[in-house]
């Protein structure tokens, strides 16, 4: 992933929004060869999520152990750091998903 | 206007450590020049398909890049980027040059070098054919299509055994191809085994990373085409969202369901009249969604047909990559797509290695799909 700060900076401010939003795990896989950037959390899963008010998002599911990767299972927006700051020392941050 | 290939030529895929980017396109174009029993003075346009140069090679101004090298400057040429769609969007813009009047002969090169970087810098770098957001996630090319499997398994209930059929056929296919990356047949307890990489994909569900190049010479000129002969009669494209999360259906893919539509429609034929097909096998579930989007099977029904043997040389109806597809012959992504019009071309002319692929073919079929479906291109195909 190649982030700069002005990116992150303009990202960032939609990203907000979706904190704390609520929604159903539709689809789920584990990611076990990661892309560059990512190594170091790998294995993880990744879902597409789809929230309450319908709209349809991707994302890592965190704090997760195996019977939370199932259809249906509910999730919720968090904030969390992405990958390690880049060579401009700026940490990205995204959504991941949480089940609840 | 009839649209011809008269010569056609790949080299050999696999992890090429000895060949640069410009050797393979050199080795390709000139045995495609040859066979074409032209002049080289008589290519009028370069078309290139290529998706990495920039992001593995720090290349880019890839069309006089490769202009240059074939010693086919000061001819007009061009770079055309779609992700693994690269080489079928470099074919359907050189079918268009030559319809809009602007040439007569030109050539269309397919080249990727990838096997030069680490996994992980692969990795990445196809990445930016997905969507930001789902590059964000950290998901990889692999890790979406495991979502459409996990989608397809659910609604259609087949198993991950099922799926490992797509590879058996392909690396049995494989095994005959001497140009191909992997020559050898194996089982689904071999796929089931391999290390997992996407659940439920695992190593030998996914095609792998390849170096290769692919060259056609195609032709509106009647005096350079021979009695016998290979048309084009169909190119279409279609798109869809760049994201997968985006779409109404996981388990189909609108852009190349659209394209396959327009070339039937255009070429007067249906799926049931085609005799072979190359199919954008990346995954093993890319497979069984192709079949159910060119028509091939019932939705749904894939997986059940390539188990009994529907699109297996010797066996089937409609033989469905019988290179070895993306999985066994190997995919050096913008190369894909013109190599898989010459393994049609050679299919319906009756070279390919070994006649007994497919017996007596008249129409062919040529699928090439980029990012996770958000482009594709249906080409057809038909002996003259």
């Amino acid at each position: 992933m190649i982030t700069t700060p002005v990116k992150l900076w303009r990202r960032g401010k939609k990203l907000v929004n979706h904190i704390g939003k609520t929604g159903t795990l539709l689809h789920w896989t584990i990611v076990r060869v990661p892309p560059k950037h990512f190594a170091d959390q790998a294995p993880y899963p990744v879902g597409i999520v789809k929230l309450d008010d319908g709209e349809m998002m991707v994302g890592q599911i965190v704090d997760w152990s195996e019977k939370d990767l199932k259809s249906g299972r509910e999730v919720v927006a968090v904030m969390r750091r992405i990958t390690h700051e880049d060579a401009e020392n700026i940490i990205p941050y995204g959504i991941k998903f949480k089940p609840v | 206007m009839k649209i011809s290939i008269i010569g056609a030529a790949t080299t050999k895929f696999g992890e090429l450590w000895n060949s640069s980017p410009r050797e393979l396109a050199k080795e390709a174009f000139s045995s495609a020049i040859t066979q074409a029993n032209v002049d080289a003075k008589k290519i009028e346009a370069l078309y290139v398909g290529n998706m990495l140069g920039g992001l593995l090679g720090h290349q880019e101004n890839i069309g006089s890049f490769y202009a240059e090298e074939l010693g086919l400057a000061p001819v007009p040429a061009f770079r055309l980027e779609a992700a693994c769609a690269s080489g079928g969007v470099a074919l359907h813009n050189a079918i268009n040059s030559i319809k809009a009047g602007l040439y007569k002969t030109v050539a269309v090169l397919g080249i990727e070098k990838m096997t030069d970087a680490g996994g992980d810098l692969v990795a990445s770098a196809l990445m930016a054919a997905g969507s930001d957001e789902e590059r964000g996630s950290g998901i990889t090319f692999p890790g979406l299509y495991a979502l459409m499997a996990q989608a397809y398994m659910a609604q259609y209930k087949i198993s991950e055994q099922d799926l490992a059929e797509v590879a058996v056929k392909n690396h049995y296919h494989g095994s005959f191809n001497h140009k191909a990356q992997f020559r050898f047949p194996v089982t689904v307890s071999d796929v089931m085994k391999s290390s997992r990489i996407a659940d439920p994909l695992k190593l030998l569900d996914c095609s792998p990373v390849t170096d290769g190049g692919a060259c056609l010479i195609i032709t509106s000129d009647g005096a350079l085409m021979s009695k016998k002969g290979v048309s084009i009669v169909a190119s279409e494209v279609g798109t869809d969202t760049l994201a997968l999360h985006k779409r109404s259906s996981f388990t189909s893919l609108r852009a190349a369901k659209e394209a396959a539509k327009r070339a039937y429609a255009k070429a007067g034929v249906s799926a049931e009249d085609i005799d072979v097909a190359e199919v954008h096998d990346c995954f093993s579930i890319a497979e069984l969604i192709a079949l159910e989007d060119l028509g091939f099977s019932e939705v749904g029904k894939a997986a059940g047909d390539v188990k009994k043997g529907k699109f297996t040389r010797g066996k089937g109806r409609t033989i469905v990559n019988p290179s070895g597809g993306l999985k066994a012959c190997g995919h050096p992504v913008g190369a894909t797509g013109i190599k898989q019009a010459i393994e049609i071309y050679e299919q319906l002319m009756g070279t390919a290695r070994d006649k007994q692929s497919v017996k007596n073919a008249k129409i062919g079929l040529a699928h090439n799909v980029g990012g996770s479906g958000a482009i594709a291109t249906v080409h057809i195909f038909r002996r003259i």
